[in-house]
């Protein structure tokens, strides 16, 4: 018993992991946490800068969920995860003041945004209240690299075509002219609809 | 007179120029969900109008009476959320109980306004925008919503169309939508600089 | 009483990890707050140094002086004096702000202790169009104010950007942004010069 136990954990541990990268990857397939997307992925630090937030906050608020999750009443869940998610937000917002204040100022309002991103409360509904520690922090860091790779493929792309730069290290020729417009709303929405339909038709090829 | 253009300026530009969802890249979310019918999108509009203005006022008048008071600033972000999620409890029951048949056609949408980003978003950006009289946070509440509505209805006008058109497979649903509404943005984006 | 007992039942979660978590949130604050008030005063030191060099520190002048906005608005600001060696004033440094084309735009402002000339203006926060605006940042824009008169400046379309005077030449494609930042820096200089003058 014991041993079917451990030969089951090692599998799944890393299958949850996995699944957050690409096969339940928050933003392209399950469709979550796009406004935070579309905001700050004109530039690849500030993406990077909101999903390392975003990874700090979702660990804190799904161990804490888990840990807490047998003794939730039914009908005060959705309360007490928004209190445990707007108090880590918080503590990442004074960081980021404390810390990296040029960050804090190009994100501006989007950190506090982090409190009502889809993705950490759902997370929190379907997986850490219902699974152990364990799973709960591996689905966290799945989940959270898959909100990372798609945050910074789409601000890298944004970013190239906006100025011509990478982590504000110019890479494209002078020859290359820049488009502004991939910097304004404009650029981040068609990115965004781009990049889905392309992951889109990858994955109805695969079945 | 004053007071007054200044309300209708601080209207006007958040709906049209300021608009939360096609400027600000808040609402996103139910923006993508909701706007498949027009009526559907329309009711949603309009408890987002109801839920905002009342989120709006509240917070804004917390934050001027109560987070002033010194070391309270930084709870400032649970205070905010914590009362959005209190008016979108109200919504929900008083819906519940005078138009339960609204109420089933909503389903699992009305609680999913708290965690609706244009909601809190505006309640933050009334807070860095200082602004500093009642009248004008609520008029500037009001408007968001009204900017919600106008944008998810013209969202929804456009993709009811878009149902009879002929989308490649792979960009069908929220790609076609997302690339859509970037182009909805470009249009709005002749507003700006309208109103400063 | 079997109320209340119900009501803690249920909610007795709620309140301890209320009651957690705003210790955590206390604690954090009181740790990282003064590190986030010395950033603040930091970038403007920064800014302010920038713009007088010779400066070797910055003193408060006149503390929240009140001025009327461009809408009409009471805006209070802080006017600094740049002290150099052996304490000689060698200016003065403000931060001015006001509507942009986007957002608001916030500058700080310096000009040499007679009000005569500008040293000129360093961007503190703005949120302009990315490519168009964003260029009140840039040389280009922000070198023409370097030694330009302390009077009201003229914003024109076409003209010599090299000659400092009291013409300011605006970014081809951000007018109104240029436009904007002429207006606030005209708006606040006639004021302060106004209020430093008289009291002298």
């Amino acid at each position: 018993m014991a041993d079917e136990t451990k030969a089951i954990n090692p599998a799944f541990y890393k299958n949850t992991l996995l699944a957050g990268l690409w096969r339940e990857n928050p933003v392209f397939r399950l469709l979550l946490g796009m406004c935070p997307t579309l905001a700050v992925t004109a530039a690849l630090k500030p993406a990077l800068t909101m999903s390392l937030s975003v990874i700090f906050v979702l660990i804190c608020s799904n161990i804490v969920v888990s840990l807490m999750r047998n003794l939730l009443k039914p009908h005060l869940r959705i309360l007490m995860f928004t209190l445990t998610i707007a108090t880590f937000v918080t503590i990442a917002d004074l960081f980021l003041k404390a810390f990296l204040p040029g960050m804090s100022e190009t994100l501006g309002p989007y950190v506090p945004l982090i409190i009502v991103n889809c993705i950490i409360i759902c997370r929190a509904e379907a997986c850490a209240s219902k699974n152990n520690l364990a799973i709960s922090i591996i689905d966290a860091l799945g989940m959270g690299a898959g909100f990372t790779l798609t945050l910074c493929v789409l601000a890298s792309i944004r970013e190239i075509l906006s100025t011509g730069a990478i982590w504000e290290i110019n890479i494209m020729p002078n020859a290359f002219v820049p488009s502004a417009a991939m910097s304004m709303p404009v650029g981040a929405f068609i990115t965004l609809g781009l990049l889905l339909g392309l992951v889109n038709a990858v994955t109805a090829k695969k079945t | 007179m004053d007071t007054l253009s200044i309300l209708l300026a601080g209207f006007i530009s958040i709906v049209i120029v300021n608009n939360l969802v096609l400027t600000k890249f808040l609402g996103i979310c139910p923006y993508l969900g909701v706007s498949g019918r027009i009526d559907m999108a329309f009711g949603m509009g309009m408890a987002v109008t109801f839920v905002v203005t009342l989120s709006g006022t509240l917070t804004w008048m917390i934050d001027h009476w109560i987070l002033i008071l010194p070391g309270l600033e930084v709870t400032r972000y649970v205070c905010f959320i914590l009362v959005i999620a209190g008016a979108v409890q109200l919504v929900e029951m008083y819906l519940r109980k005078f138009f339960p048949s609204l109420y089933e056609s909503f389903g699992i949408f009305l609680p999913l306004i708290t965690t609706n980003c244009a909601i809190l978003g505006l309640c933050l950006f009334i807070n860095l925008w200082a602004i500093d009289n009642l009248l004008e946070a609520v008029v500037l509440s009001f408007g968001a919503g009204i900017g919600f509505t106008m944008a998810i209805c013209i969202m929804a006008g456009i993709r009811e169309n878009l149902n009879l058109a002929d989308v490649p497979q792979c960009l069908k649903g929220a790609p076609i939508t997302l690339i859509t509404a970037g182009l909805l943005t470009l249009a709005f984006m002749g507003f700006a600089g309208m109103i400063r | 009483m079997s109320k209340i007992t119900h009501f803690i039942q249920q909610s007795w979660l709620l309140i301890v990890a209320a009651f957690f978590f705003g210790l955590l949130i206390a604690v954090t604050n009181a740790a990282w707050q003064p590190r986030i008030i010395q950033n603040e005063e930091n970038k403007l030191n920064n800014l302010m140094a920038g713009l007088i060099t010779t400066a070797q520190k910055f003193e408060i002048a006149e503390k929240q002086i009140e001025l009327t906005g461009e809408k009409g608005k009471i805006i209070k600001t802080d006017i600094y004096k740049a002290l150099g060696a052996d304490n000689k004033t060698l200016g003065f440094a403000f931060v001015a702000s006001g509507p942009g084309f986007a957002d608001k735009i916030k500058l700080v402002v310096a000009v040499n202790q007679n009000f005569e000339n500008f040293f000129g203006f360093k961007v503190l926060a703005s949120n302009e169009t990315p490519g168009f605006g964003s260029k009140i940042k840039e040389e280009f824009f922000g070198n023409q104010f370097e030694n330009a008169p302390a009077k009201k400046l003229i914003l024109t379309k076409i003209g010599n950007e090299e000659q400092i005077d009291d013409q300011i030449v605006a970014i081809s494609g951000a007018t109104v942004s240029s436009e904007a930042v002429v207006k606030i820096i005209n708006n606040f200089i006639t004021q302060i010069k106004d209020k430093m003058q008289n009291k002298d």
